[in-house]
C-alpha cells in the first residue's frame, strides 16, 4: 500500500517531537507542503493523558510506592510496566534512582555495552534496568501507538518514516538507532541527520531559498539542545545547473548544552544564598535548578530589560511561606557565566580543553571537559581546514572553514543574547581571515525544527523539494596488525586500513582492490574497527601508519564463520563496503568462491588500549 | 479528644459519602431503635449532596501544582510582607497555569467595569443587581464586578482506585 503521510521523528536526547505531512502526488510542485506537528497523548500526571507538543525523552520504572494501581494506564496499555514522557520526568526529579534520562548519549557512547540494562544508571538494587537501545525503542514505540491512536484511518507502519540521528553518531549509534525502531515496529525507515532536517525545515518555510544562498557558499548549522552541540557543514554547489547542497563537514558528538548552563545557574545562586548562611540540600538544588531555567528565559526574552529576576524556593513541608527561601538571578551575573564561562570571545586558534585522564574515572557519560561552546566551534571550524580541499569548503587564509551563512538550532538558541554572541566571535574570525560577517538565516520553531524538516525530506525522496546530497560523514577504517615478530611489553604496531572514505553515498557499493587477508573459520575473528571526522582524503584502500590522535577505535566488529568440513580453516577474503538506501554502513568479507559473511559490530564493552 | 475525632469522623463521612456509617451512626447514638417502626413516612428526605469528589479534585491539582492548600492553611500572620510576596508570586503563576490547563475561564458580562452595561438576564445566579434596585426588573446599571463562569471543565477521570479523599500525600524522604 502506497504510504499517505511522511513522518518526521525527532528522537532527542530530552524531548521527542513527531511531525507529519500528508503526499498528494497531484499537488502543485511548486506549492509548500503542509507540515505539522502530533499533539503526542502521555501521561502528565498520575491518572491524566494529555496531548502535548514534545515527548519528554525520559522512561521512569515504577515501583510498588509509585503510583496508585490504574493511574499509569494509557489508551492503547491498560498496565504498562514503565512511565514514558511529562509524568516519567517529573516523578523522576523526586526519585532520580528509577530514572532513565539521555539514552539517546549513552546509545553514542562506546564505553559501555549499549545493548546491556545499564540505565538507570545509578539505579538502586532491584530496579529492573533497560539497555539504552531498549529505552529508545520505548519512546520510538510511544510514538507509533501515539500516532495509532490520533490517526486511526492511517496505520503507523503503512506510513514512510524518517527518524533523526544527531550528525555525529557513528556507524554503530546508527545501527542501535535503526534496530531500536525496527524492535518498536517501524517499518519503511530511513535515517537522517538532524542538521540536515533543522535546514530543511529552513528551506521548507522559505521557497524563494534559491535567492538567499548561491553557488559556493557555505553553511554553518549550530545545534545546541538541552544536552548536546553539534556543527555541520553545508555547501551549495552546482549540479546539472541546478543548485544543490552537499553535507561536507560534521563534528564531535559534544555533551553540552541547555541543561549545563542551568546547572551552572542554580550553582551560582546557590553559592550566592550558602554565603547569606542559607544551604539548600539536593532536592532544592533540582528545585533551584528548574526555577534558574525560567528565570534565565525570561531574563532573555527580547525586550526584557529588568536587572534580576527572582528565584524563590518554596518551603518544603505543610509550611509554604515559613520555608520559603527567596533568592535572585541578577542579570550581571547571567550575562557573565553565559559570555565568558560558555561563550568566551576566544580566538579561532583556542582549542577546547582535553578530557583529564585520570587513572581511575567513574564511569558514565563522557561529557565536555571544556564548557566553552565558541571553543568547539574553533576546533570543529579548524578541524575541516586541516586536510586537503573536500567539496567547495570555503578558506580564510590561515586554512580555517569559512561559512558565509549560519543556521541556527534547538532550544537554547531562541535567546537573542546567546545567537548573537556566536555571530560575534564567528565574525570576528572571518574578519581575521579578511571576509565579510556570516549572515543569519532567520529560524523558524528550534524546538520542533528538525521532525518538521524530516517531514519535508520524506517529500523531497518522493520527488518534491530539494535533496541535500551527503554520504557517511566519516572515514571508516579496519585495523591490521603488523606482521613482525612479538617483543615483550610492546603490541605489535597497528596499520589502519581504509574500508569506507568520507561522502560515500548511499546505495552505493565499493570493494577493497588488490588486497587480501586470512579469516578464521570455525571459531569467532574480531576485527578492530576505526573511524575519523577530520581525515577526508583517504581513498578506499588506503593504508595509514601513524594516526595518532586522528582516529577513534570503534566497538569491534565479529564475524563468526561455520567451518565447512570439520577442520578450522585460513580463507583468504576481501572487504565490501555497502551503504544502504537507509543510510546503513555493512562491511561484508567476500571470498574468492563468491562466498560472503557480514561483519556485525560488537557492541559489548569495549576495552581501553 | 474522643469527642472531636468522632466529630471529625463524622463531619468526613458526611463530606464524602453523604451519609452515616452504621458504625458511626451507633457511636453517635443515633443507630435507629429496632423497635421503633419504619413507618414514620415523613417529608422526603433531602437531595444527597453531590459528590464532592471533583471539588477535591481541583483543589488537589492545586495543591500539587502550586502549594494552594499549604498556603491557606499556613498562619501568615507572623511573615513579613516581603516573606509572603515571595512566596505567592511563585505560587500564584502555577495556582493560575493549572487554573487554564483545567477551567476555561471568561467573564459572565464581557464589558468594562465601572461602564453603564445593559442586561437582560433575570437570573440572579448569574447577575445581581445591588444598589438601589427598583421594583421591577432593571435594564442595566454600572458594571461593578464582570463575573467568572467556567465555559469548560476539563478535569481529568478519577481513577476509583484512588482514595478520594486524599488531597495531597504525606512526603517521606530517605536520606
Amino acid at each position: 500500500m502506497e504510504p499517505r503521510y511522511v513522518i518526521g521523528i525527532d528522537l532527542g536526547t530530552t524531548n521527542s517531537a513527531l511531525s507529519y505531512v500528508e503526499y498528494q502526488p497531484d499537488a502543485d510542485p511548486f506549492a509548500l507542503p503542509k507540515v505539522e506537528l502530533l499533539g503526542i497523548p502521555q501521561l502528565v500526571n498520575p491518572s491524566e493523558v494529555r496531548d502535548e507538543g514534545l515527548l519528554p525523552s525520559f522512561l521512569y520504572v515504577p515501583g510498588a510506592t509509585d503510583f496508585t494501581a490504574g493511574s499509569t494506564a494509557l489508551p492503547w496499555d491498560a498496565q504498562p510496566d514503565v512511565v514514558i514522557g511529562r509524568l516519567a520526568q517529573k516523578r523522576g526529579a523526586e526519585n532520580a534512582g528509577r530514572l532513565v534520562s539521555s539514552a539517546k548519549s549513552w546509545l553514542s557512547h562506546g564505553g559501555v555495552d549499549r545493548t546491556a540494562p545499564i540505565l538507570p544508571f545509578r539505579a538502586p538494587e532491584g530496579v529492573p534496568r533497560f539497555s539504552p537501545v531498549e529505552a529508545s525503542r520505548r519512546y520510538l514505540d510511544h510514538l507509533r501507538r501515539a500516532w495509532d491512536s490520533r490517526m486511526p484511518d492511517a496505520p503507523f507502519t503503512d506510513q514512510q518514516v524518517l527518524v533523526t540521528v544527531p550528525a555525529s553518531f557513528d556507524a554503530v549509534a546508527r545501527e542501535l538507532t535503526l534496530k531500536a525502531a525496527e524492535q518498536a515496529g517501524y517499518r519503511n525507515l530511513t535515517l537522517l541527520e538532524e542538521p540536515q532536517a533543522a535546514f530543511y525545515a529552513w528551506i521548507d518555510r522559505h521557497p524563494d531559498w534559491r535567492e538567499r544562498v548561491q553557488v559556493s557558499d557555505l553553511i554553518l548549522v549550530v545545534d545546541i539542545g538541552g544536552g548536546t552541540t553539534d556543527f555541520t557543514l553545508i555547501a551549495v554547489t552546482q549540479k546539472d545547473g541546478e543548485l544543490s547542497l552537499d553535507r561536507v563537514a560534521v563534528g564531535e558528538h559534544i555533551l553540552l548544552g541547555g541543561d549545563n548552563i542551568d546547572l551552572a545557574l542554580a550553582r551560582l545562586v546557590a553559592d550566592q544564598l550558602a554565603q547569606k548562611g542559607t544551604r539548600i540540600d539536593a532536592l532544592q538544588l533540582q528545585a533551584l535548578w528548574n526555577n534558574c531555567r525560567t528565570a534565565k528565559e525570561k531574563l532573555l526574552e527580547p525586550g526584557n530589560k529588568k536587572d534580576e529576576e527572582p528565584v524563590t524556593i518554596l518551603g518544603k513541608g505543610t509550611g509554604v511561606v515559613g520555608g520559603t527561601i527567596k533568592a535572585k538571578l541578577q542579570r550581571a551575573d547571567l550575562e557573565r557565566l553565559l559570555l565568558e564561562g560558555f561563550l568566551p570571545a576566544v580566538s579561532s586558534h583556542d582549542m577546547p580543553a582535553r578530557q583529564r585522564r585520570s587513572g581511575l574515572q567513574e564511569l558514565g557519560l563522557p561529557y565536555a571537559a571544556d564548557a566553552a561552546m565558541t571553543r568547539h566551534m574553533a576546533r570543529f571550524l579548524r578541524q575541516q581546514a586541516s586536510e586537503a580541499e573536500q567539496g567547495g569548503v570555503r578558506r580564510g587564509p590561515s586554512g580555517l572553514a569559512c561559512p558565509t551563512h549560519v543556521l541556527f538550532n534547538g532550544g537554547v538558541l531562541n535567546a537573542g543574547l546567546i545567537r548573537e554572541r556566536l555571530l560575534g566571535v564567528l565574525n570576528s574570525w572571518l574578519a581575521e581571515e579578511g571576509l565579510a560577517p556570516v549572515k543569519p538565516l532567520s529560524g523558524e520553531d528550534l524546538m520542533r525544527a528538525v521532525s518538521r524538516g524530516a517531514a519535508y525530506y520524506g517529500l523531497a525522496r518522493r520527488g518534491r523539494g530539494v535533496r541535500i546530497r551527503g554520504g557517511v560523514p566519516r572515514t571508516y577504517y579496519v585495523g591490521i596488525e603488523t606482521a613482525m615478530p612479538s617483543v615483550p611489553g610492546l603490541s605489535a604496531p597497528l596499520k589502519a586500513l581504509t574500508v569506507v572514505p568520507f561522502g560515500m553515498e548511499e546505495g552505493t557499493d565499493l570493494r577493497i582492490p588488490n588486497r587480501e587477508f586470512g579469516l578464521v573459520v570455525g571459531e569467532p575473528a574480531e576485527f578492530r574497527f576505526f573511524t575519523s571526522a577530520v581525515r577526508k582524503n583517504d581513498d578506499v584502500g588506503h593504508l595509514i601508519e601513524d594516526f595518532g590522535e586522528d582516529l577513534q577505535e570503534l566497538a569491534p566488529m565479529e564475524v563468526n564463520l561455520p567451518a565447512q568440513q570439520d577442520a578450522a580453516d585460513v580463507v583468504p577474503v576481501s572487504f565490501e563496503t555497502v551503504v544502504t538506501e537507509t543510510g546503513m554502513l555493512q562491511l561484508w568479507c567476500v571470498a574468492r568462491d563468491g562466498r560472503r559473511w557480514k561483519l556485525e559490530f560488537n557492541v559489548r564493552e569495549r576495552v581501553e588500549g | 479528644m474522643s469527642r472531636i475525632l468522632l466529630a471529625f469522623r463524622a463531619f468526613f463521612a458526611i463530606l464524602f459519602h453523604g451519609a452515616l456509617s452504621a458504625e458511626l451512626k451507633s457511636d453517635l447514638g443515633l443507630a435507629p431503635s429496632p423497635a421503633r417502626p419504619s413507618a414514620s413516612s415523613g417529608p422526603a428526605a433531602p437531595p444527597a449532596p453531590p459528590n464532592p469528589g471533583s471539588a477535591l479534585q481541583l483543589l488537589a491539582i492545586l495543591q500539587r501544582d502550586s502549594r494552594l492548600l499549604d498556603f491557606l492553611m499556613e498562619d501568615i500572620a507572623s511573615y513579613e510582607d516581603e516573606q509572603i510576596g515571595a512566596a505567592v508570586r511563585s505560587l500564584h503563576d502555577q495556582a493560575r497555569d493549572s487554573l487554564a490547563r483545567y477551567l476555561s475561564l471568561q467573564p459572565v458580562i464581557d464589558g468594562v467595569e465601572g461602564a453603564y452595561t445593559r442586561s437582560a438576564s433575570g437570573d440572579p445566579a448569574a447577575v445581581k443587581f445591588i444598589g438601589n434596585v427598583p421594583a421591577g426588573k432593571p435594564e442595566g446599571g454600572v458594571l461593578r464586578h464582570k463575573g467568572w463562569r467556567a465555559a469548560k471543565v476539563d478535569l481529568p477521570a478519577l481513577n476509583p482506585k484512588q482514595d478520594a479523599s486524599i488531597i495531597a500525600p504525606a512526603e517521606i524522604e530517605i536520606e
